[in-house]
């Protein structure tokens, strides 16, 4: 037996790990790699709704893949075949005798899998012509390998956390929502606090196990008055144990308030905007600022995802879409200006916001990835193959939402970077314009060139000060137009945590971190 | 996968222990097992690519247990169990739902069904059994006839370069037992289904064109697949050239992808005992009267000939029926699980939220209640939520599309639209999407040049769509929306003076 905790089962096939794809190698003609990813998850979740408690979950899972790359027989065309296989196994991983046979036989599928790919692709260039489908990515992938553990940083342990303080916590926050008053016509508050452990092992040596905590949680409010309703959702996490969702947590880049005082917040805003009227905004370009909640949906849709490798090059183009910032390997913008020199943007995953990882799902140091250095874009987040296609080093920025996921290239903590102006100043020296608070809902263009972001809360600017509140308004731009014409950048760096990201097929919901200080530009407004 | 007969088996076993607990009222135990494989197309012609991505298959088995206290009839615990079907994993299911339980003073108690459900003709097709290398054949064919019809239709050397294929051939399978101190025997159900969404995306001058395929059988995966590459190419090709419409109000001819993502995102999450009961319905105190116009009809159909999905048996046991959700316009039906079903009847404020025209005392069947994944199979891992199946819209006085078309006179032909989100909260019905391909002006009562994909963003209301269309298409096609569960019959709808601004020209990956 591995052990009882489900989460030692790592340490278990950690040590097994490297004689295992050792022998996998070795035994299987045309292996040029193979990777081994193991995680078990321990997670611990609650929510309440109009002040009573609805449902309360304990459960722990682990899941298990591989992938092999596998080089196709000569007289195929030696195209390189890639198999994956993903399976969760769940309690039978604590058993010896169930968890290395269910590993060695995604080996054996993902490997099959490999060969017969390798097999119609070459099949397919015979048919058409072709020499290749791609060179960058028939070469066999190679890195150091590493060898590292990565500890989680966390007080109040998840697994030996009292059942009742999450429930009690969900319940008190949903029932001082409702204590506000007739208003508040529904309310949710969600709470979640979880611990996962990772392993990566790969046939070129490397052996990382990694550590993390999450903890969270989640608010919804939709309120009533005699003027209108206003619906709101938001959000905090923390890669931190329950002691992030009881208390204030008072983290310099991402700092929360308890769950109680967050979802009573979040209430009033929601009473106060029911009762403003709707944005009705002018037919043509204002001044607007926006605030760092806003532009955390900013930075995500319009810096973060269109900065992904994958997606740039055309992989997502069914689904997610693709990017404004690559149109093909020859036209870019790679060290083109595509913003004011005041805006600088990265992704920086040592960052301890809710994107924090030490390596990527494919064994690569994840570190700060510059997107936009002072108007300038620099490059994409990528993952090896990625990379090697784009002729970059590899960032570590290939993830996946569990191991049983096949990795895809994610932002981690990805944001606009802080100049350094007063926030307060900036809305001062604007003469008529507008204040946009809080982010809701984004639609953006297939390659997030143009988008329309709707806010929670839009006031009126007049004379440099603040003025009328107003619902349902949202900023409309066409994204390198709203970037060029950015002309103060404040110094009040914030990140928000994104619960929920979606991209892939099927689809990976990941989490992460996105923010930025307060910016200043020109867009069009719409309103409800 | 597991077989039905090992899930039954547990099933049987797991009620029997649950049953013979002193402490528990009520119990339900669902078991299941699950398995996608997606082959994922991925073709570049002028960047390295894989052509099929990856072929991938996810599979999760497991268990779920719900309990009700003796000691109080509103205490209710759950708890799952990935991968072991045994009695030492139930014996620590039940310990960790007595752990969770929580006393929900709304709680109804657990679906009751002590009727042997009627035995349903049809069931699960051969896709149950297909082999993995069917479905990656399947795609490799895609990018073949995508290859081929690019080559042979491009012929000028020069702009051979700048074929992007990207889709999918996604195969689902699940089948699930469920057993349940409420429920009459065990319970079983199966389903196998695959999509297939195929985009083709002409570089410079940029166009774009889909191909879609649903089906329920090998025949079908095998027949209906074939050709999707070749068509979306030879689309794109011939909307090459596409031309850039200033912003303002249209007329808009919306094809059933659009009408599909329409219904997706913001008609059907406003049809649920849910979305009532939490005040966030785009039909907040409209149930019973018109909130459409009334030729259009819509229903959720679980089970019926030539529809992708086939279920019989909800994820809480009960028969999967068909919800009549708009009727000639009227709200009269919603979808909901149990749970949600009984909230909404009870719920004080219930008038005001569903409005004067709804019964004084409604029912409402809990006849949806699914436990679905990422991709829409059935797992033990998810509460049993609200969800449609097989939606169904159905037009009086429908017309044909060339007469839709001529209807419009001048206007927009829109064929695909993506990210098609409510802005302001679902209850608004304000949305917002962009058009991506697929699409072309209407001249003089007939189809002109193609629209070029990316350049127009639509901003508007559900009321502006469905409220009072100026025509509804007779027939109803196959859609598909990425990452919903459901899958979608609809038709075209034509609406007056639809707001559409500017995307920056030449600004498109």
């Amino acid at each position: 037996m591995p052990a009882n905790d489900l989460l030692d089962t790592v340490d278990f096939v950690r040590d097994r790990s490297e004689e295992l794809l050792r022998r996998f190698a070795r035994s299987h003609r045309g292996v040029a790699y193979a990777d081994l990813r193991l995680e078990a998850v321990f997670h611990r979740s609650c929510f309440a709704n109009d002040g009573e408690p609805r449902e309360s979950l304990e459960h722990e899972n682990a899941s298990i893949g591989v992938s092999v790359w596998c080089e196709g027989q000569p007289r195929t065309g030696g195209s390189i075949g890639v198999g994956q296989h993903g399976v969760e196994i769940g309690g039978l991983a604590r058993h010896a005798n169930k968890l290395m046979p269910a590993i060695r036989a995604s080996l054996e599928q993902a490997y099959e899998r490999a060969r017969a790919g390798a097999k119609a692709k070459a099949d397919l260039l015979k048919r058409h012509g072709l020499k290749s489908l791609g060179p960058s990515l028939d070469e066999p992938l190679t890195a150091p390998a590493i060898r590292d553990e990565v500890a989680a940083n966390y007080r109040d342990d998840p697994r030996t956390l009292d059942p009742q303080a999450l429930k009690h916590l969900t319940r008190e926050a949903s029932a001082a929502i409702c204590a506000i008053g007739p208003q508040i016509s529904y309310n949710m508050v969600s709470a979640l606090s979880e611990i996962r452990r990772e392993l990566f092992a790969s046939t070129e040596g490397s052996v990382i196990t990694q550590v993390f905590a999450f903890s969270q949680g989640d608010c919804y409010v939709v309120a009533e008055t005699p003027q209108g309703h206003q619906e709101i959702y938001d959000t905090f996490g923390q890669q931190r144990g329950f002691e992030c969702l009881a208390e204030n947590w008072r983290d310099e880049l991402q700092p929360n308030p308890d769950l109680v005082s967050f979802g009573v917040a979040i209430a009033r805003e929601a009473t106060e905007l029911a009762a403003a009227p709707i944005l009705k905004p002018p037919d043509h370009e204002v001044t607007v600022v926006t605030d760092p909640h806003f532009n955390a949906l900013l930075a995500h849709e319009i810096v973060g995802h269109p900065s992904e490798a994958d997606r740039a090059l055309k992989m997502e183009a069914a689904y997610a879409g693709r990017s404004w910032l690559l149109r093909s390997l020859a036209v870019n913008e790679i060290g083109k200006v595509i913003g004011s020199p005041m805006l600088s943007a990265c992704s920086d995953p040592t960052l301890r916001g809710y994107g924090f990882y030490r390596y990527d799902h494919e064994g690569t140091p994840g570190k700060r990835v510059m997107h936009i250095d002072r108007g300038v874009f620099c490059g994409f987040l990528n993952s090896r193959a990625t990379a090697a296609t784009l002729g970059a080093e590899p960032n570590g920025s290939a993830r996946a939402v569990a191991a049983c996921y096949v990795p895809l290239v994610r932002m981690s903590n990805t944001f606009f970077m802080p100049g350094e102006d007063d926030p307060a100043k900036m809305i001062a020296e604007v003469d008529r314009g507008y204040y946009v608070c809080g982010s809701q809902t984004p639609s953006i263009a297939e390659s997030r060139e143009n988008f329309r972001i709707s806010a929670r809360r839009v006031y009126e600017i007049e004379n440099g000060q603040i003025g009328r509140l107003y619902r349902s308004g949202s900023v409309l731009g066409d994204s390198k137009n709203f970037f060029m014409k950015v002309d103060a950048v404040g110094n009040d760096l914030r990140l928000i945590a994104i619960p929920n990201c979606g991209k892939g097929q099927p689809m990976q919901a990941k989490r992460m971190s996105n923010g930025g200080p307060t910016l200043r530009s020109r867009a069009r407004l719409a309103g409800g | 996968m597991l077989a039905l007969a090992e899930l039954k088996k547990f099933a049987a076993e797991g009620a029997r222990i649950l049953g013979s607990d002193s402490e528990i009222a009520q119990f339900e135990l669902y078991c299941s097992s699950t398995e996608q494989l997606v082959a994922r197309l991925n073709y570049t012609s002028d960047i390295p690519s894989r052509g099929v991505e990856e072929c991938k298959l996810m599979a999760a088995d497991g268990f779920a247990i719900r309990i009700v206290t003796r000691r109080n009839s509103h205490e209710v615990g759950h708890s799952f169990i990935a991968g072991d079907l045994s009695r030492e994993a139930l014996r620590e299911a039940l310990a960790r739902a007595r752990r969770a339980a929580v006393i929900d003073p709304h709680f109804p108690g657990l679906p009751n069904d002590p009727r042997k459900p009627a035995a349903r003709a049809g069931g699960t097709g051969d896709l149950i059994r297909t082999g993995n290398t069917e479905v990656a054949n399947a795609a490799w064919a895609i990018v073949d006839g995508a290859i081929g019809a690019f080559t042979k239709g491009v012929p000028i050397e020069s702009e051979r370069q700048g074929l992007v294929l990207g889709g999918d051939v996604t195969l689902t399978r699940d089948r699930f037992a469920i057993a349940g101190s409420n429920l009459s025997g065990i319970r079983t159900d199966q389903t196998a289904y695959f999509s297939s969404s195929v985009t083709a995306i002409i570089k410079s001058p940029e166009s774009r064109a889909t191909a879609i395929a649903l089906g329920a059988s090998r025949a079908d995966l095998r027949n209906k697949t074939t050709r999707l590459g070749h068509d979306a190419v030879t689309r794109a090709i011939a909307m090459r050239h596409g031309v850039r419409l200033a912003p303002g109000r249209y007329r808009i001819v919306f094809g059933p992808q659009p009408v599909a993502e329409m219904l997706c995102y913001m008609v059907i999450p406003s049809l649920t005992t849910g979305a009532f009961q939490a005040s966030n319905s785009a039909y907040h105190g409209r149930f019973g009267s018109g909130v459409m116009d009334s030729r259009l009809t819509l229903f959720d159909q679980p089970a019926a000939a030539g529809r992708a999905i086939a279920r019989n048996i909800t994820c809480e046991g009960l028969p999967a029926r068909r919800t009549m959700l708009i009727r000639e316009g009227r709200a009269i039906g919603l979808l909901s699980n149990f749970y949600d079903a009984h909230r909404l009847a009870s719920d004080e404020h219930r008038g005001g939220k569903l409005g004067p025209d709804a019964p004084a005392k409604p029912e409402f069947s809990a006849g949806n209640g699914y436990r679905l994944g990422e991709g829409g199979g059935r797992r033990f891992d998810s509460h049993p939520g609200t969800a449609a199946t097989n939606v169904v819209m159905r037009t009086l006085g429908g017309v044909d599309e060339r007469e839709m078309i001529r209807l419009v006179g001048d206007g927009i032909y829109v064929g695909r639209v993506w990210y098609t989100y409510p802005i302001n909260g679902q209850r608004a019905g304000d949305f917002t999407c962009t058009i991506t391909g697929d699409s072309y002006l209407i001249w003089d009562g007939k189809l002109a040049e193609p629209l070029a994909p990316n350049c127009l963003r639509i901003n508007a209301n559900l009321g502006e769509i469905f409220s009072a269309p100026i025509a509804v298409g007779r027939r109803t096609m196959p859609a598909i929306v990425w990452g919903a569960p459901e899958m979608f019959y609809v038709p075209s709808i034509a609406a007056d003076s639809i707001g559409l601004s500017a995307v920056a020209p030449e600004s498109a990956g």
